[in-house]
């Protein structure tokens, strides 16, 4: 029963019960109060007054004066209900239009309600006794029979209404129970789906908008990004698996065979220096990797502040200046000197270094490579480095940023294949994009940022 | 010159003890933080290589700042495992000289100990400087060879000024860009060899002997033989 009790559906449902049940006790009161009792009020306020009236005769004029009061209203018969008797200190009857003093009455004062029997008739009759001066006891009544009759057929009105009622609450309660259980176990089917492991469940949406049609599309986008970061964690560990397998392959290798074959000294320290190496590739992946998940977790976004982004390249491209210069590599910068954006200088540094070290590398050679920046109309800021080698292929394009990503092209020269990852990376910490277009012949890698600053 | 390693880490300890061993230096171990406070703050040393994680209840950092806050301005190279930005940030803010990443070459830290243990001794306050025949006037901005003026790009000679200011010692291409360029990244491809190159046409093909050095796997040396 404990555990009935704490679900939410059965607590909604006897809650509106509840509520329902309450509300319409209130209605029948009310209108209880409005008609019956009205009734009731409106006897008693008659009843007073007569008896007043006669307590005042007896005052004013003595019990002659009473008396006469007490026939005229009998006589008139005005009102063929109302029931009088005046009675001396020992209950016998003085004047009225009963027989005797009612012994159901007896000498307690104040209200009652009794059944008088009057023409042969037993009649519900309410009363009112009171004492007066000298020792008179005084009895004012009405016959209710006709009222104690609408009473109670209010009153069986108002049972069968409060009974309807009462059901109406349990069906009602039970169908806002069934409704939300409905929902609920929906929602919980869905998420044991997921649990199990199938990311791409959604929750039913109806059309309409009601809360839980908004706390399904709320989940339902949560679902949508957790499937698309685990996407991101899944492809990036296969990536990991399988790019540092290779040189660990590698260097496994080189070392195995140095303990089987126990070459002479001079070719072992050769072939140690190698094996140094391959850990220090091993290792460069390693920090490279590292350095993304740090700018993936937005833990840079506490170094950032207003650039002057001609600065900032210029000190990139001289950097690489004599990189292409041996190469034959017509370096050109042109970023005009007012461009400013909010962010990461140092990251922004390496972005657009690895963009002309992937010019440099994949780019013609002699050739020439273009670092340039300008704001666009919109007021986003982009930062192009072309080249005219052979570009990438649009089928390669979309890939090209992801992880240990190498073109068919790119595959024999030394590199993480995670240059552009990093590029891309830098770009979404800033809230921009990369993008890779056809230079024709050649690529354009644009990195657009959002409008920053106004010069 | 006399070292004090503190670093629980027993096989790194031996590595980086043994190399200083063999480099002609005097070394105390420590393998916690009491320890290695307790030897801080009682000897002289002329250098503390200091491990971020510590056991007994003493870190790297804790370390750094009771010294700092005792007066004591031993350098000290910071080693860790933390590689983020934050990390390294924190630990140079609780007073520590220099900040290096596992793993690592020897040859780097020993270039780097080499250079904090230089600065802490000498004063930046020379106006000229020399190896050699090779004159460097900082007022001028000029750089002469056996008396023949070499002119140089900006760059170029901010290479050559920090090349002057650790004459003799190893620096690395990691120190050179970060403190030349000031850039905390690996660049990829080795632009630090291709500047060097440069820089060797200008200062060293014409003359003798030679005093641009390249150290094989760690860096540069700029010095006579």
């Amino acid at each position: 029963m404990i555990r009935v009790l704490r679900s939410t559906a059965v607590r909604l449902a006897l809650l509106y019960a509840g509520v329902f049940v309450l509300s319409s006790l209130l209605l029948v009161g009310f209108l209880w109060w409005r008609t019956a009792a009205y009734l009731d009020r409106e006897v008693d306020a008659v009843i007073l007054a007569d008896a007043q009236a006669i307590g005042d005769r007896l005052h004013d004029f003595g019990l002659p004066g009473a008396i006469q009061t007490i026939n005229e209203r009998v006589g008139r018969a005005r009102d063929e209900h109302a029931i009088y008797l005046l009675a001396d200190p020992a209950l016998n009857p003085v004047a009225g239009n009963i027989d005797g003093w009612p012994l159901e009455i007896g000498r307690r004062q104040g209200w009652h309600e009794i059944q008088l029997a009057t023409r042969d008739e037993l009649h519900a009759t309410r009363f009112l006794y009171v004492a007066l001066p000298q020792g008179f006891q005084l009895l004012v009544g009405r016959d209710v029979q006709d009222r104690a009759a609408i009473r109670g057929e209010i009153l069986h009105g108002l049972g069968w209404s409060g009974l309807i009622a009462l059901l109406l609450a349990m069906g009602g309660g039970l169908l806002v129970r069934r409704g939300m259980l409905r929902r609920v176990d929906d929602l919980t089917r869905t998420t044991n789906a997921i649990i199990r492991g199938d990311l791409s469940c959604r929750l039913k949406v109806r059309d309409s908008t009601d809360e839980f049609d908004r706390l399904a599309h709320t989940i339902n986008g949560m679902l949508q990004q957790i499937e698309i970061l685990i996407d991101g964690v899944r492809g990036a560990s296969n990536a990991v698996a399988h790019d540092l397998r290779t040189p660990l392959t590698e260097l496994r290798g080189r070392l195995e065979a140095l303990l089987r074959t126990r070459p002479e000294a001079e070719k072992t320290f050769s072939e140690l220096g190698e094996a140094v190496g391959d850990l220090d590739r091993i290792i460069a992946i390693f920090k490279a990797l590292l350095r993304l998940a740090e700018i993936d977790s937005g833990a840079r976004l506490a170094g950032f502040k207003e650039i002057a982004l001609a600065e900032v390249a210029a000190e990139v491209a001289d950097l690489y200046a004599p990189v292409a210069e041996d190469k034959g590599v017509e370096l050109s910068c042109d970023v005009p000197s007012g461009l400013r954006v909010r962010g990461d200088p140092n990251l922004l540094a390496q972005a657009i270094g690895n963009l002309l070290d992937n010019a440099l590398k994949y780019g013609a050679s002699p050739g020439r490579i273009d670092l340039a920046a300008r704001r666009l109309p919109d007021g986003e800021v982009e930062i192009a480095v072309s080249d005219d080698g052979p570009g990438i292929p649009d089928g390669e394009k979309p890939r090209a940023a992801d992880r240990f990503y190498r073109g068919a092209r790119s595959r024999k020269i030394a590199g993480t294949g995670l240059g552009l990852s990093l590029v891309a990376a830098v770009a979404r910490l800033h809230g921009g994009t990369l993008a890779l277009r056809d230079a024709a012949p050649g690529l354009i890698a644009a990195l657009t940022l959002p409008a920053g600053p106004k010069p | 010159m006399k070292i004090l390693l503190v670093e629980d880490t027993e096989g790194v300890a031996q590595f980086v003890r043994n190399g200083l061993l063999e480099n002609g230096h005097v070394v105390d171990h420590a393998d916690n933080g009491r320890d290695g406070l307790f030897l801080a703050s009682s000897a002289r040393y002329d250098a503390i290589i200091l491990d971020r994680m510590l056991p007994g209840g003493i870190d790297g950092l804790a370390i750094i700042e009771s010294l700092r806050k005792t007066g004591n301005k031993t350098p000290i190279l910071i080693l860790s495992a933390l590689g983020e930005i934050d990390e390294k940030i924190k630990g140079l803010r609780a007073g520590g000289d220099d900040y290096l990443t596992k793993p690592f070459a020897f040859g780097e830290l020993l270039a780097r100990l080499d250079a904090l243990v230089r600065r802490a001794q000498g004063g930046d306050t020379e106006t000229t400087l020399a190896v050699a025949d090779l004159k460097m006037d900082l007022l001028a901005h000029k750089v002469a060879r056996a008396g023949q003026a070499i002119p140089l790009k900006p760059r170029e000679f901010a290479l050559l000024e920090f090349l002057l200011r650790h004459a003799g010692q190893v620096v690395t291409r990691t120190m050179l860009l970060e403190n030349v360029w000031e850039y905390h990244f690996d660049p990829q491809t080795n632009v630090i060899d291709v500047h060097m190159s440069k820089l060797r046409q200008k200062i060293d093909v014409q003359f003798e002997p030679p005093l641009l050095h390249t150290i094989r796997g760690v860096g540069y040396r700029l010095g006579l033989e």
